[in-house]
Order: C-alpha cells, then sequence, then structure tokens
C-alpha cells in the first residue's frame, strides 16, 4: 500500500513539473509573440512606446509568476508526496474507523480513531461513545420493553382466559337463567293448574262432605233398623224360651198321660175280662200320649231349628250393629277427614295462586336477568376479544423489542450487557485454553450463566470439538451428546461462514431451539491459532426469555 | 199262653216287669235314703200313705249306667211270693209301654248274662230289641 502511495506522488510530481515547464513557455511565448506585434506596428507608423510599455509588464508579469506563483508552487510540489502519504495513513485510519463503525463494532472503531488527528479522533471517541452510551441504551430500553411487552402479555393472556371463562360462564349462567325462567314459567302454569285443580277438589270436598253426611246418616238409620231388628230377635227369642216352656209342660202332660194311660192299662188288667174295653181305651190315650210326645219333639226340633236361626239372626244382628257402629264411627272420621282435606284444599288453592303470581313474577324477573346477562355476555366476548389483541399486540411488542434489542446487540461496545463482548471475551478465554482444557472451560462458563442455553467450540474444520449444555436452563429436557454432532459439518451453516469471511463476532436472526422448544440466536466469535490465524468459532445459543429476563 | 208286660229302662236294659204285679206307675218319688242300706235300696218313698221301699231296677237287673233319665218313674209293684207278697218300688229311667209277650217268645236268658241271683226270669226279642224279664217273685227272695 505504501509503494503505491509513493509510485503515484512521484508520477503526480513529474505530471505537475511539466505543467509548470508548459506554463513558463506558454507565458514567455505570449510575452514574445505581444512584443513582436507592437514592433510591427510601431515600423508601419505606431509608437513605439507601446511595445516597450507592453515588453516591460510582460517581463514584470514573469518575474512576478516566477516569484509568487512558481516558487511557491515549487515549494509545495516537494511537500506534497508527504503530505499525500500522510493523506493516505488518514484515509486508512478514517476507512478502518468507519469500517468499524459500520460493522457497529465501537470498541474497534475507538481504536482505529486513535490514528487520525486529535480532533477528528476525540470527534470519534465522543461520536463512539455516544453511539455505545446510546446503544445501551437502546438495549436496555428494549429488554424493558420487552419484559413489559411480556408482562403485558401475560397479564393479557390471563385477562383473556379469565375473559374466556367469564364469558363460558355468563353463557352458562344465562343458560341456567333460561332455563329457569321456562321453569318458572312451567311453575306458574303448574300452580295455575293445581290452583284449578285445589278449587275443583274444594268443590269435590263438598260434594264428598254432603255425600258423607248422607252417608252417615244412613248409616245411623241403618244402626237403628238393626238395633230394632236386634230387640225384635231378642223378643223372639223370649218367645221361644216361652215356647220351649209350654214344650216341656206339653212333654210333662205327655209323659203324665203316658204314666196315666200305663196305669190304666194296669187296672184294666187287674179288672179282668171287665176291664178289656177300658184297656183298649188305656191304649189308645197311651198312643195318643205318644203322638203328641212325638208331636212335641217335633215341635221342638223345628223350635231347636228356629231358635238356632234365632240366636243366629241375633248374632248376626249384634256383629251388623257392631259393624254399622264401627261404619258409623269410620263415616264420621271420613266426614271429619273430609272437612279437614276441604279446609286443606282451599288452603292449597290459595297458596298455590299465590305461587302462580310469585312465579310470574319470578319468570318476568329472569326474563330481564337474561336479557342483562345477554349483554354482559356481549361485553365480556368484546373485552376477550380486545384482550386477545391487547395480546396478540403484546406478542408483536415483544417480538419488535427483541429485534431492537438485536439490532442493539449488533454494537459491539465495551460493556458487559453487550453480548459481542462478552462472547468476544470467551472466545479470547478459549483461544488462550489448551484444546484438552477447552471443554471444562466452556463448563465453568456455562454455569455461570442464565441466558446460555448451550456453548460449543467448532474448530477451524467444521468440527464441534467442545460441547456445554446450561443445566440450569435445559432442566429435565433430554441433552445433546457432542459424540451425536461431532459427525456434523458446520462450515456449511451461514454463521460460520461469516465468521471465517468476515472474522468478526455476528449475531443470527432469532429461531426456534431444537433443546428447548424456544426461541433464541446464537452469538458466534472467533477463535485465534497460536500463529494468529482462523482457528474455529465459538458459538452460545441465547435463549431469548433469559436474556431479555437478564 | 201269653202275659201283658210293662216295658221300663233300667240303665240300658229293657225291662219287662208282669203287668199283673204291678201296682201303679208313678213319677220318680221323693226318696229318703236309708244310711247303711244295701246298694239297691235307694231309700223310703211315701206311697198312699205308707213308707215304701224303693229298690233301684237297674242294679237289681245289673244293667250297666245309662244316660241321665229325662222322666224317671217309680213302678209300685208287688214283690215276693203270693203268699208274702209286698209292695215295693223299682226306680227305673222311663216307662216305655205295655206289650203282650207270647211264652214262646221267651227264652231263658244266657248263663253269666245276669248274675242277677235268678232276678232276670228270661228275655225275649220286642221290636228287634232284647227285653229282659223280671221276675217279680224272685225278688221278694232275694230282698
Amino acid at each position: 500500500m505504501a509503494v503505491d502511495v509513493t509510485t503515484a506522488g512521484e508520477a503526480g510530481a513529474r505530471r505537475r513539473g511539466d505543467d509548470a515547464l508548459i506554463g513558463w513557455l506558454l507565458l514567455a511565448g505570449l510575452v514574445a509573440v505581444g512584443a513582436a506585434l507592437l514592433a510591427v506596428a510601431a515600423t508601419r507608423g505606431a509608437a513605439a512606446w507601446p511595445a516597450w510599455a507592453f515588453t516591460v509588464a510582460g517581463l514584470a508579469a514573469i518575474a512576478a509568476h516566477g516569484a509568487w506563483v512558481f516558487w511557491p508552487f515549487q515549494r509545495l510540489e516537494r511537500r506534497l508526496p508527504v503530505e499525500e502519504e500522510r493523506f493516505q495513513r488518514l484515509d486508512a485510519s478514517l476507512g478502518a474507523t468507519c469500517l468499524h463503525l459500520g460493522s457497529g463494532d465501537l470498541v474497534r472503531a475507538a481504536a482505529a480513531s486513535a490514528g487520525l488527528p486529535s480532533r477528528v479522533a476525540a470527534a470519534f471517541t465522543a461520536s463512539t461513545a455516544a453511539l455505545s452510551g446510546l446503544a445501551q441504551q437502546i438495549q436496555d430500553s428494549s429488554v424493558e420493553v420487552a419484559s413489559a411487552a411480556d408482562a403485558v402479555n401475560r397479564i393479557a393472556s390471563e385477562l383473556a382466559a379469565g375473559s374466556s371463562q367469564q364469558a363460558a360462564s355468563v353463557v352458562e349462567i344465562t343458560a341456567a337463567m333460561e332455563e329457569l325462567a321456562r321453569t318458572a314459567a312451567q311453575i306458574a302454569g303448574s300452580a295455575s293448574r293445581q290452583a284449578e285443580l285445589a278449587s275443583l277438589a274444594e268443590d269435590s270436598g263438598d260434594a264428598g262432605a254432603a255425600a258423607v253426611d248422607e252417608a252417615v246418616a244412613g248409616v245411623e238409620e241403618v244402626k237403628k233398623r238393626i238395633s230394632a231388628i236386634a230387640n225384635r230377635a231378642d223378643a223372639l227369642g223370649s218367645r221361644s224360651k216361652e215356647i220351649y216352656r209350654v214344650l216341656d209342660l206339653i212333654t210333662e202332660i205327655a209323659q203324665e198321660t203316658h204314666i196315666l194311660s200305663l196305669n190304666a192299662a194296669i187296672e184294666a188288667v187287674a179288672a179282668g175280662p171287665d176291664g178289656r174295653r177300658f184297656s183298649v181305651v188305656a191304649e189308645e190315650v197311651r198312643h195318643l200320649a205318644q203322638r203328641s210326645q212325638e208331636s212335641v219333639e217335633s215341635v221342638r226340633t223345628l223350635l231347636d231349628e228356629f231358635a238356632g236361626s234365632t240366636r243366629a239372626t241375633i248374632v248376626a244382628t249384634e256383629e251388623g250393629s257392631k259393624e254399622a257402629v264401627r261404619v258409623f264411627e269410620r263415616s264420621r272420621a271420613a266426614a271429619a277427614a273430609i272437612a279437614e282435606l276441604r279446609h286443606t284444599s282451599g288452603d292449597t288453592a290459595r297458596v298455590a295462586r299465590q305461587i302462580s303470581l310469585a312465579t310470574q313474577q319470578q319468570n318476568a324477573a329472569s326474563d330481564e336477568v337474561v336479557m342483562t346477562l345477554r349483554e354482559v355476555s356481549l361485553v365480556v366476548q368484546r373485552m376477550t376479544g380486545g384482550l386477545k389483541d391487547l395480546s396478540a399486540t403484546a406478542d408483536r411488542l415483544n417480538a419488535l423489542a427483541l429485534e431492537i434489542q438485536l439490532l442493539a446487540q449488533s454494537f459491539h461496545l465495551d460493556s458487559a450487557r453487550s453480548l459481542k463482548h462478552v462472547v468476544e471475551s470467551w472466545a479470547a478465554r478459549a483461544t488462550a485454553a489448551a484444546p484438552a482444557a477447552r471443554q471444562e472451560l466452556l463448563e465453568e462458563l456455562v454455569r455461570g450463566t442464565q441466558f446460555a442455553d448451550l456453548l460449543y467450540l467448532v474448530d477451524e474444520r467444521g468440527t464441534m470439538s467442545a460441547l456445554a449444555v446450561n443445566p440450569a436452563t435445559i432442566g429435565a429436557r433430554p441433552s445433546l451428546d457432542l459424540a451425536q454432532l461431532r459427525d456434523v459439518d458446520m462450515r456449511r451453516r451461514p454463521w460460520f461462514r461469516n465468521a471465517e469471511r468476515e472474522r468478526r463476532t455476528g449475531i443470527t436472526p432469532p429461531y426456534q431451539s431444537i433443546l428447548t422448544g424456544e426461541q433464541c440466536f446464537t452469538v458466534c466469535a472467533c477463535v485465534g491459532l497460536p500463529d494468529g490465524g482462523f482457528g474455529g468459532v465459538l458459538a452460545v445459543d441465547v435463549n431469548v426469555t433469559g436474556w431479555t429476563r437478564i | 199262653m201269653e202275659a201283658t208286660h210293662l216295658l221300663v229302662r233300667a240303665g240300658e236294659y229293657v225291662c219287662a216287669l208282669p203287668l199283673g204285679a204291678v201296682r201303679q206307675v208313678l213319677r220318680s218319688l221323693t226318696l229318703h235314703p236309708l244310711p247303711g242300706s244295701a246298694p239297691e235300696l235307694k231309700g223310703l218313698a211315701e206311697f198312699a200313705g205308707d213308707p215304701l221301699p224303693v229298690l233301684d231296677l237297674a242294679r237289681l237287673a245289673r244293667a250297666p249306667q245309662g244316660a241321665n233319665p229325662v222322666f224317671p218313674v217309680t213302678v209300685v209293684a208287688w214283690a215276693g211270693p203270693p203268699e208274702a207278697r209286698e209292695l215295693v218300688g223299682l226306680a227305673a229311667d222311663a216307662a216305655l209301654d205295655v206289650v203282650v209277650l207270647p211264652a214262646a217268645a221267651l227264652v231263658a236268658a244266657a248263663p253269666g248274662s245276669g248274675g242277677d241271683g235268678g232276678l232276670v226270669a228270661g228275655e225275649a226279642i220286642v221290636g228287634g230289641q232284647v227285653v229282659r224279664v223280671i221276675d217279680l217273685q224272685a225278688l221278694g227272695q232275694v230282698s
């Protein structure tokens, strides 16, 4: 680069020397031509002094050109290569500074601006400091915006979920109230029908009470008649006993007659032949007594049957009387029950009418509640929709904050909050560490962070040489094994190619981690070889949630 | 030869008393028992102003005890041989009839059936029923 600048300066000096000589020759030629033209004019009759004046002025002009133009130009010509070389250095410094600024590496830009003039360097330093502060403020603000958006999203999601549950509850309550209204209408109808039935029952109770009163009167009449029958049966029994006494008397008379006839027969036998007629009479009397006795026995048999029937009649009438008493008592109890039933039916009809009226009022109130609940349901649904929109807006705001964060992180700041700075410092430690100690170093580094899911070291051949998983962020999820990833060629990855080409720390756009399923991005910094060459890449998978939480 | 008899019931037996020896048939007389007398003697009754010994005909005929009589009677009859006959009362359960028993119908009593000391003179069938004829003369000897 310096050789090229010198050659260009010499060529420029030669070109500028030739131009000065040509200038001298043109000026002298113009003076000579002017003086010659004036001399010719003097020979043709014109005055000679203009030619002399022109010649003197021309010489004076040539002398002035030499004194004020040519010789300063010669001095400037001698200083020009030095200034040009200085300009080239300034240009290189300015280019490097602008290049670092363009790539967002404010640390290297500040270092590169040291070669600039002090005022320019101070201005660059102040600019990079201001830019660094601005980037840090943007980072902080984006983190706060992301946190706030996350909080808003979470609250909006909770509110949306609560509103959804509330809407579902309102729908259920509305359905329940509608069911209640329908049930109230049914109850009102049932109560009206019950009131009508109670009125009918009251009327029927009146008719039943009258019928029972008639039945009671009839039963009382039956009881009286049964009592009369019992009395007559008793009288019949008494008469039967008298008949028995008469029969006993007749029997006794017949027996006496029989004995008398026997004695007559005895007397007839004692009378001998004279008593033969008398014996016949005695025999007839004996037969008569015997028939009388037989008739009495027949009558007694009939009377026994009659007495048995009479006794059965008495027993039946007694049973009938008792049954009539029981029926009478039951009828009176039924009359009392029907009277109570009438009273109760009246009360039931009155209460049923009150229930019907109250239920109709309840039905109207339920309808109003249902209408109000429908309005509430619409409001809740609108609120749910609004909360969902708010949640979506918070999501977009969160994504925007993440983009701002990533844009801010594209600046390499001299700050612990600058991921490029952090990862470059880790890459520097990895560069300094022995290859065998790099796995242990990665595990130590990953344990000290709450945002890095994964740290891995890829050598210059694109092979993963070390891998450390953060148990604090991965948790119980299945982890990765280095042996599974050792055969993966990382040179195909854009971030590796960028790092190899640019030799600069880079950040990937956010993507979904196959390890956690959450959003993450990768920061990759170059690792140097002992000879200063490209020795690979240290990549850090940064968990977005963990980083924004920090 | 035939004889007229008075049929009476004594226990489960129907006994025939010779009508010539019967003085009168009365409803059961009021008895006055005699302490220490024989079981056949039921007591003394008053008949026509005189005391009348009343004998239990069923016991005399060794008849089994029958049902309670409805119209018990006392048959006043002459007992004993004609030269020494005397009036006795025979307590019977009922006076049935006056029948004529032919002599041919009378058969001797089965041995041991009476055990009555010859009081039952014989038996006859009347109306399909066994009638035991009482020998009132023998009754005087027995008594």
